[in-house]
Order: structure tokens, then C-alpha cells, then sequence
């Protein structure tokens, strides 16, 4: 149990400093063509909202962060 | 819980709407208008209004209205997000209202600028007050839930973003569906459920562009609570670039829960907790979804230039026999 620990925590060491270690690595502002390109952009439509809110009346662990619906036709 | 902050967009005015039907013969139509513009360089202001109009013909409703019922879900919100050199900050609040219930919220978030943008750091709050009313009682119950999110968004090369976020609620008060019944001891009875309810969210998302003018997208949610419900949600798409004016793509998304700890299928002498929520029951589920974005040259039917039409189709099946589709049609059209 003792060695499991151990790697487990040596695992999340290596990859916390090699999270680090590339996060210096900058990308500079006229190299971003690419990471502004919509289909790179996290929650950039509003379909994405809609999803979220119709699984939330269908599974367990969906909703949270912001307004809720109660449900009562849909649920 | 989505542990990502809101993406402030650009000048724009958004119509979508959505036409949800699923197997049991229930029909959603749900317009929806998002308006967003910069008032000052500092300053921008988010407004959102939505209608859910809904046929409901599911099985809570059909028991006392074999005909059908009808009911209707307002939502409205305000943002506004002010600007500090690399750091934004966003007040806003939503509320809902429908029959049988409503809710009101108020949130706050931050995000800051890192690393010359390559990486974005962000946190919010959340507080909202909701109010089921029991029906065909007309007592009103009421609940509250405090949520907490923090993400991290990082550029790794000219091709490579991702974001990691974890995400905390706390729900206390009335939190029992007053429309689903289960069995305890024969009798069809309106479940009970545990007043208070912690919830815990990872996630992991990727964006990597690949060659071709092609696109992958990979989001992972690990989730747990203390009602023993655990879930973990894999969606993984494609999008592709079909010349200047057209984006199609597609994505499959798997999700597997297991069982609140006290769900049982029926139930015999005297439990404390008993359910009769679908969503505390063990389920695994797939959907795979198709979209496509028209963005002409010269506009679209008249509207200015970057004006885009969004098409999407959405196929869900899950192990407890629910199934549904959902079509939404968009159009975005920039401000000046």
C-alpha cells in the first residue's frame, strides 16, 4: 500500500514539473491563427449551453454552475 | 457542473432554436436570444433570454393528465464583465421561472490573463434560490445551492489547448422530485430524498488542430457526490474546415452513472430515503451528434458579413429505454 502511495505520488510529482516545465514555453501572439479558429475555442456557441441544460433534466451528476430548471413535464 | 468560464464573446446577437422529442412523446420548443457588446473598451454586457415550451406528455404528467399537459420555463440573465489590464471581471444573475418552480441566481466570476496569454486562469461563485412547489399541493419547499468552479487554460503550442477544472456544490434543502413516485410497499409513493447533497467535478478538456484544416476535441468528466452517485462523461469530435464559408463536424459522447445509495427499484417496510428519480438510477448512455456552419462570403439572406448559420443534430439513447433528438438551428450575426 505503501509503494502504491508512493508512486502515485511520484507520478503526480513528474507530471506537475513537466506541466511546469512546458508551460514556459510561450506561444507568441502572431502564432495564434490557429488556437483562435472557432472549432479551438472552448464553449464558443451557445448550443453547448442548451446541451447542458437538457442533461441536466435526464442525468444525475449534470447541472451546477448557474440557473436550474425544475421539470415538471420534461422530467 | 461545466468547470469552464464563460467565453465573453465578441459583438453579436445570437438566435437559436431548439426542438427537442423524445420517446415517451414529450416535445420541447425552446427559442432562445443571447445579445453580447462591448459598451465601452472595459465594459461589455451579456444578455440572454430563453422559453421552453413544453408538451408534457412524460410519465409524471400522463399518471394524473392522461390528455397531455402543457407547461412553459422562462429564463433571463444579465452579465456584465469589466475589464482590469489582464483580468476580467463578470457579475451577473439568471432567473428561471415555470410552473412549479423557480430559481434565482447570482454569480460573480474572474479570469486572469497569464504567460502573454498562453495561459488563463479563472474562478466563480455561485448562489441560487429555488423554489419547487408541490403539486398538486400548493406548498412551496425551498433550496439552496452554493457553487464554486476554478479553471486553468493553457496554450501548449500553435496547435494545442487545454483546459483542466474542478468544480464544487452544495446543495441544502428540499431536493426531492415532486413529479416521480416509486413503490414502497405497494403504494405508488412521491419520494423522499436527503436534504443536503455535496457534489465534486473534474474535468479535462483538449483542443488539437490537425493536419488538413481538421479539428479534435476531447472532454473528460469525472464526477462524484455524496449521495454515491458516480459518473465519468468521454465526448470526443471532429471538425473540418470544408473551404472558407463551410465548418461540418461530428461527436459521440459516452456517459455512465451509478445509482444514488439509496435507490432501489422498489422498496419494503419503512426506508428513510426512497426515490423515484430516473436520475438516481444506474444508467449508462451514448449520443452522437452532427453539425454543420454556414458563414458566406457576402453574408447571409442580407444580413451583414460573418453572419453564420448553425445546423445540429443530436441522437441520445440510454440504457433505461429513454431515447431523443434534438435539432437546433442558429443564426449569429456580428455587431459593430
Amino acid at each position: 500500500m505503501m509503494v502504491l502511495k508512493t508512486r502515485v505520488v511520484l507520478a503526480v510529482a513528474f507530471a506537475a514539473a513537466g506541466l511546469s516545465a512546458t508551460a514556459c514555453a510561450t506561444v507568441q501572439p502572431w502564432q495564434r491563427g490557429l488556437l483562435a479558429d472557432s472549432c479551438m475555442v472552448f464553449d464558443s456557441n451557445n448550443t453547448a449551453a442548451y446541451m447542458t441544460h437538457w442533461q441536466e433534466s435526464r442525468e444525475g451528476s449534470m447541472g451546477g454552475f448557474g440557473v436550474q430548471g425544475g421539470g415538471c413535464g420534461c422530467k | 457542473m461545466g468547470a469552464a468560464a464563460y467565453n465573453w464573446a465578441q459583438n453579436q446577437l445570437d438566435f437559436s432554436f431548439h426542438a427537442f422529442q423524445d420517446s415517451r412523446g414529450v416535445t420541447v420548443l425552446s427559442p432562445d436570444a443571447n445579445f453580447a457588446k462591448d459598451f465601452t473598451d472595459r465594459t461589455a454586457v451579456k444578455v440572454r433570454f430563453g422559453v421552453d415550451a413544453i408538451s408534457a406528455a412524460s410519465d409524471s404528467c400522463a399518471r394524473c393528465h392522461p390528455d397531455g399537459a402543457n407547461n412553459g420555463r422562462v429564463v433571463s440573465s444579465l452579465n456584465v464583465t469589466r475589464k482590469y489590464g489582464d483580468t476580467k471581471l463578470t457579475l451577473g444573475g439568471e432567473f428561471s421561472r415555470e410552473n412549479f418552480y423557480s430559481a434565482t441566481t447570482a454569480l460573480a466570476s474572474i479570469a486572469r490573463d497569464l504567460n502573454k496569454s498562453n495561459t488563463t486562469v479563472a474562478g466563480g461563485f455561485a448562489y441560487s434560490f429555488n423554489q419547487p412547489q408541490l403539486h398538486p399541493d400548493q406548498i412551496t419547499e425551498s433550496q439552496h445551492s452554493i457553487d464554486a468552479y476554478g479553471s486553468v487554460t493553457q496554450s501548449w503550442t500553435r496547435k494545442t489547448v487545454t483546459q483542466f477544472g474542478y468544480e464544487i456544490n452544495q446543495i441544502n434543502g428540499y431536493q426531492t422530485s415532486p413529479f416521480l413516485r416509486t413503490s414502497v410497499n405497494g403504494v405508488m409513493t412521491v419520494g423522499n430524498s436527503p436534504d443536503a447533497r455535496t457534489r465534486h467535478a473534474l474535468s479535462a478538456r483538449l483542443r488539437q488542430a490537425l493536419p488538413g484544416d481538421t479539428f479534435l476535441d476531447a472532454d473528460y468528466r469525472w464526477y462524484h457526490d455524496t449521495w454515491a452517485v458516480d459518473s465519468n462523461t468521454l465526448s470526443l469530435g471532429l471538425s473540418h474546415h470544408f473551404g472558407a464559408s463551410v465548418v461540418g463536424g461530428g461527436a459521440y459522447r459516452r456517459y455512465t452513472q451509478t445509482a444514488a445509495y439509496f435507490y432501489e427499484p422498489y422498496y419494503t417496510g419503512t426506508p428513510e430515503y426512497y426515490t423515484g428519480d430516473f436520475r438516481l438510477f444506474p444508467f449508462d448512455s451514448n449520443s452522437v451528434t452532427g453539425r454543420l456552419e454556414l458563414t458566406p462570403k457576402g453574408g447571409l439572406m442580407g444580413m451583414p458579413a460573418g453572419t453564420g448559420l448553425t445546423l445540429q443534430y443530436e441522437r441520445y439513447k440510454s440504457t433505461t429505454g429513454f431515447e431523443a433528438g434534438i435539432f437546433t438551428g442558429g443564426v449569429r450575426i456580428p455587431l459593430k
